[in-house]
């Protein structure tokens, strides 16, 4: 079972419990896949689905699409592209931050930038 | 740094003190009346709500990226004031002192001279806090100012127009500059025990302030004069070298217009406020403050300026909201450090 399959499976379980609609049926169905599709990534047997699918499943189970596209070894389209703008920088800026606390990581994303004027 | 945190800008300077902290908030508020009437303080409808400019890379235009910092939405008919709050040390009993510069359109609002990065003393071209709990607008003559009122940029309401001819910049800038360490802990040495136990028990308070396209560059606003209102810009009782000037950290704050609020962040803006008839006729607070501290005086430049009011008058424009005049029935008086009812001890 594959990390990403592993807690797709774990989170779609625990919604079903309270609410039938999170059946593998009936989630496959709202995202647009076969059921028998997704019962295979969620076993690991299949390959990670696209960013677009990850995507829709963000929202049909109400997780983050970062955290799905992380486990599924992929990074979202918009993040890649920042990154192929300026990739020396950003390289070195994640490399830097990898070692440092959440906390701290937040403190500087969420710094206000003084610009030129 | 700065930091965002609840619609309140966090200006921290660690490196200074672990306490040098200073908060800033953008209350909405109602215009009040230009009719040459010097009206008391409206209250405080709530903070605006504000969002880091860097988040919203793909609709805001390009010079606002250069210029950093932060955005809220104002609505035409809307006013604001600014207010202070700085971390209160215990052992000191006192709030850290801070040395505050606000220009709208890079127009000093105390002075009305162009922005610099510097402190000056003549005339006093900042605020100090936390003896300034607030400010509500241009300073024009000794104890009064001129509402801020958000007008669109290009008009030829705002300050910046007025006195540059240009629409360059609009919006809000701030800068703020912390007490040096050791002028603090010469000004404001730790307290005694038996001190402390005294002051808290008469419930210090440093204030106590009343209760997706493009866009385009007519959206964006800039600050105009409005309403003249009673309030000293205070002087600062400190010297100039007891400043932290190299320690100094600075916001751009942009304004948008409501609509185009929506179109950059998917978000709505806060309802509209009321007017200040409305206000009146609903029993809601009027404040005054009273302090015993010398006072700066207004600035010639920014007096000239011509309000918003007078603007329309000229242009033969029909004003965007009403500008009856009102009878205040009650006024609240708030003094710094005292809560209410309290007697106030001076020096005999």
């Amino acid at each position: 079972m594959s990390d990403l399959g592993d807690y797709l499976r774990k989170q779609r379980e625990q919604r079903r419990q309270s609410d039938p609609q999170f059946s593998l049926r009936k989630v496959a169905q709202r995202i647009g896949v076969q059921p028998s599709y997704l019962s295979k990534v969620e076993r690991g047997s299949e390959g990670s689905p696209s960013e677009e699918t990850l995507r829709r499943l963000a929202e049909d189970l109400n997780e983050d699409a970062d955290i799905l596209l992380a486990l599924g070894g992929k990074i979202s389209t918009d993040l890649a592209s920042i990154i192929r703008k300026r990739p020396k920088l950003f390289a070195e800026l994640i490399r830097d931050l990898k070692d440092i606390p959440d906390h701290a990581v937040l403190r500087i994303v969420r710094e206000v930038r003084d610009g030129n004027w | 740094m700065i930091g965002l945190s609840h619609d309140s800008l966090e200006f921290s300077f660690p490196e200074v003190h672990p306490e040098a902290k200073l908060n800033i908030q953008f209350q909405r508020t109602l215009r009040i009346p230009d009719d040459g009437t010097d009206y008391p303080l409206p209250a405080g409808l709530g903070e605006f709500p504000i969002e880091h400019v860097d988040d919203y890379l793909r609709t805001v235009p390009d010079r606002w990226l250069e210029h950093g910092g932060v955005m809220l939405p104002m609505y035409q008919s809307e006013a604001m004031w600014i207010n202070f709050q700085s971390t209160f040390l215990t052992d000191h009993d006192t709030c850290y002192p801070f040395a505050v510069k606000i220009a709208a359109g890079k127009i000093d609002a105390v002075t009305g001279k162009p922005w610099t990065n510097h402190l000056r003393r003549q005339p006093q071209n900042y605020l100090q806090v936390p003896s300034q709990p607030w400010l509500d607008g241009f300073s024009i003559e000794q104890g009064v100012i001129r509402q801020f009122v958000a007008m669109p940029l290009g008009g030829g309401y705002t300050a910046e127009e007025q006195i540059t001819g240009g629409a360059e910049f609009g919006g809000l800038q701030i800068m703020v500059m912390p007490m040096r360490r050791k002028a603090f802990e010469r000004y404001h040495p730790v307290v005694q025990s038996f001190q402390k136990a005294v002051r808290q028990t008469a419930e210090v308070h440093c204030f106590s302030p009343p209760p997706c396209s493009f866009l385009e560059s007519e959206m964006e606003m800039g600050l105009g004069a409005g309403g003249r209102m009673r309030q000293q810009i205070y002087d600062d009782q400190y010297k100039l070298a007891d400043w932290e000037t190299k320690q100094s950290s600075r916001c751009f704050v942009h304004l948008t217009n409501s609509e185009t609020w929506c179109q950059i962040t998917g978000k709505y803006p806060p309802t509209k406020p009321p007017t200040a008839t409305s206000y009146e006729q609903a029993g809601m607070p009027w404040f005054d403050w009273y302090e015993d501290k010398p006072a700066v005086g207004g600035s010639a430049t920014l007096r000239s300026l011509k309000s918003v009011v007078q603007v329309d008058k000229v242009n033969n424009e029909k004003p965007v909201i009403d500008n009856d005049p009102i009878a205040i029935e009650k006024v609240t008086h708030l003094r710094e450090s005292l809560s209410k009812g309290q007697v106030r001890e001076g020096q005999f």
